[in-house]
């Protein structure tokens, strides 16, 4: 069976934890096979011994169980010099990949999900940002983003209105920008590397390229686990499990534009994987 | 195992069991609810779903006369209407924004919620109080065999008498599904706590009992 989504690239393993005797796990429910060659070369195999195209980018090793379109996306700033890549490590949960990305994408839960860290009413209110699909790269970008947060960073001292732009490169892989406290000139890159284990199961592998030299890296990790941890506890908990694609089963309002457009997208392409669509 | 084709009460929780200000999941045989009792004491139940983002709405919180979704913060008043939406705190949330109420009466310790409005009153159980819920692993027809089904009640079929300790209880037993039931312990009001106690642990005996496979050959 052969569907949009296949052709698409995903993160399978962290090049830094990737060995020898591999790593066993699914891709869009199919399973595959990821290790090192005897030459230390990565390599993604399927079960009847295929071997599947790879990329090593962002401290991650990419496949595709199809033939992809185009190479897989860059990020110009991580390359920038003086930053620290941080291997977050790998997060698994119980949901649609496509709801793991809509949720990063989302700044109205902060108040409520990451109560005193990233938001804290009475900071509730979400100003209007600008939201477009860019036909050229064919990318959701959402900017000029703007929210109150009481520790936006581990390097952040009290509150500061962070801005951030978003970018959503592919179906399960979003690029967040945001303020980067000790460099007010540059942005801090988070990433959030989805891997479609099947329709309702994930496993997350959160990459960051940040400016900051004071925070030891264990910090820095724990700091994006434990936000994660907490929008694991939503994403566990929604109704449907997938994703609705059409209009009728929730309610938007103006501060979810981001998502109003990632799902646009995403209907636009065929990319259903994860995805609840009234037709079914 | 056949539903009723009209709309029905069911227990749901112990009264003691939800304070003011605490809002708990609970099931009905059309899907998940969340029953919450609002800082005056009202009790309300609704679908277990917001519905801006499909978050439970179990795993809310409760200001006022109001329960708000963890995600978003959303709040819902005792008609269901959503009366507030943080990220646009200027803006009156449209009548259309609705979380389905469910009809709710607390009667004598317990609270019960329908999917529609019955005709009647929940049933009355004089002399007897609620003391416990438990969840058993195990079909309505199981636990009536185990407590002997010739004790149950067999003009209204609402409960089974069980002696659990040496005391005569009532037991309410709620299909949830076709091998999941809520049990509500009634008990008599003159007891004292060790007795209570030690009914509690019977309870949980008696669950054991009807989780452990049936013997073979007898219909269960």
């Amino acid at each position: 069976m052969s569907f949009p989504m296949q052709d698409e690239w995903y993160p399978v393993a962290m090049l830094s934890d990737l060995h020898r005797q591999g790593r066993d796990t699914l891709l869009l429910g199919q399973p595959i096979h990821a290790a090192r060659d005897p030459n230390g070369i990565p390599i993604v195999t399927t079960q009847n011994g295929q071997h599947l195209v790879t990329i090593e980018r962002f401290g991650h090793l990419w496949t595709s169980l199809g033939t992809p379109r185009k190479d897989l996306f860059s990020i110009p700033e991580a390359d920038q010099p003086g930053r620290t890549l941080v291997d977050v490590g790998v997060v698994r949960v119980k949901c649609s990949p496509l709801r793991a990305v809509e949720n990063f994408l989302d700044i109205a839960h902060f108040p409520f999900v990451h109560t005193d860290i990233l938001g804290a009413e009475p900071h509730t209110e979400v100003e209007n940002y600008q939201v477009e699909i860019r036909e050229d790269s064919d990318e959701v970008w959402a900017t000029k983003v703007k929210f109150f947060q009481p520790q936006a960073a581990k390097s952040a001292e009290g509150g500061i209105t962070t801005d951030y732009m978003y970018r959503v490169p592919l179906p399960t892989c979003s690029v967040l920008y945001k303020t980067c406290p000790p460099r007010p000139a540059e942005w801090d890159v988070i990433c959030l590397f989805v891997q479609p284990l099947t329709e309702e199961l994930c496993d997350v592998w959160p990459w960051m390229a940040l400016f900051d030299d004071e925070t030891p890296l264990t910090d820095m990790i724990h700091f994006q686990q434990l936000i994660f941890l907490q929008d694991r506890s939503i994403l566990e908990n929604q109704l449907p499990r997938r994703l609705p694609l059409d209009p009728g089963m929730e309610v938007p309002t103006r501060a979810d534009m981001t998502s109003v457009a990632y799902r646009r997208w995403l209907k636009r392409h065929n990319f259903t994987y994860g995805a609840q669509l009234v037709a079914k | 195992m056949s539903m009723p084709a009209t709309a029905w009460w069911t227990p749901v929780a112990l009264s003691a069991d939800v304070p003011p200000r605490m809002v708990i999941p609970a099931t009905l045989p059309v899907g998940p609810i969340a029953v919450w009792r609002s800082q005056s004491g009202q009790v309300t139940a609704n679908h277990d779903r917001c519905p801006h983002r499909g978050m439970r709405l179990s795993h809310g919180f409760v200001r006022g006369e109001k329960l708000s979704c963890i995600y978003h913060g959303w709040s819902f008043g005792k008609e269901g209407g959503c009366t507030a939406i943080p990220a646009h705190p200027k803006v009156t949330p449209p009548a259309s924004i609705h979380c389905g109420v469910m009809p709710t009466v607390e009667q004598d310790g317990l609270i019960w919620v329908a999917s529609a409005q019955p005709d009647t009153a929940p049933p009355v159980f004089d002399q007897y109080q609620p003391l416990r819920m438990l969840n058993f692993c195990a079909c309505i027809d199981r636990i009536k065999t185990v407590c002997d089904a010739s004790s149950r009640d067999p003009a209204t079929d609402t409960y089974v008498t069980a002696t659990l300790a040496g005391f005569v209880t009532r037991l309410i037993v709620t299909p949830l599904n076709e091998t999941e039931t809520n049990v509500f312990i009634l008990v008599s009001p003159d007891l004292s706590t060790d007795q209570k106690i030690a009914i509690s642990r019977a309870a949980e005996v008696l669950r054991n009992l009807c989780e452990r496979p049936s013997p073979e050959g007898q219909q269960t």
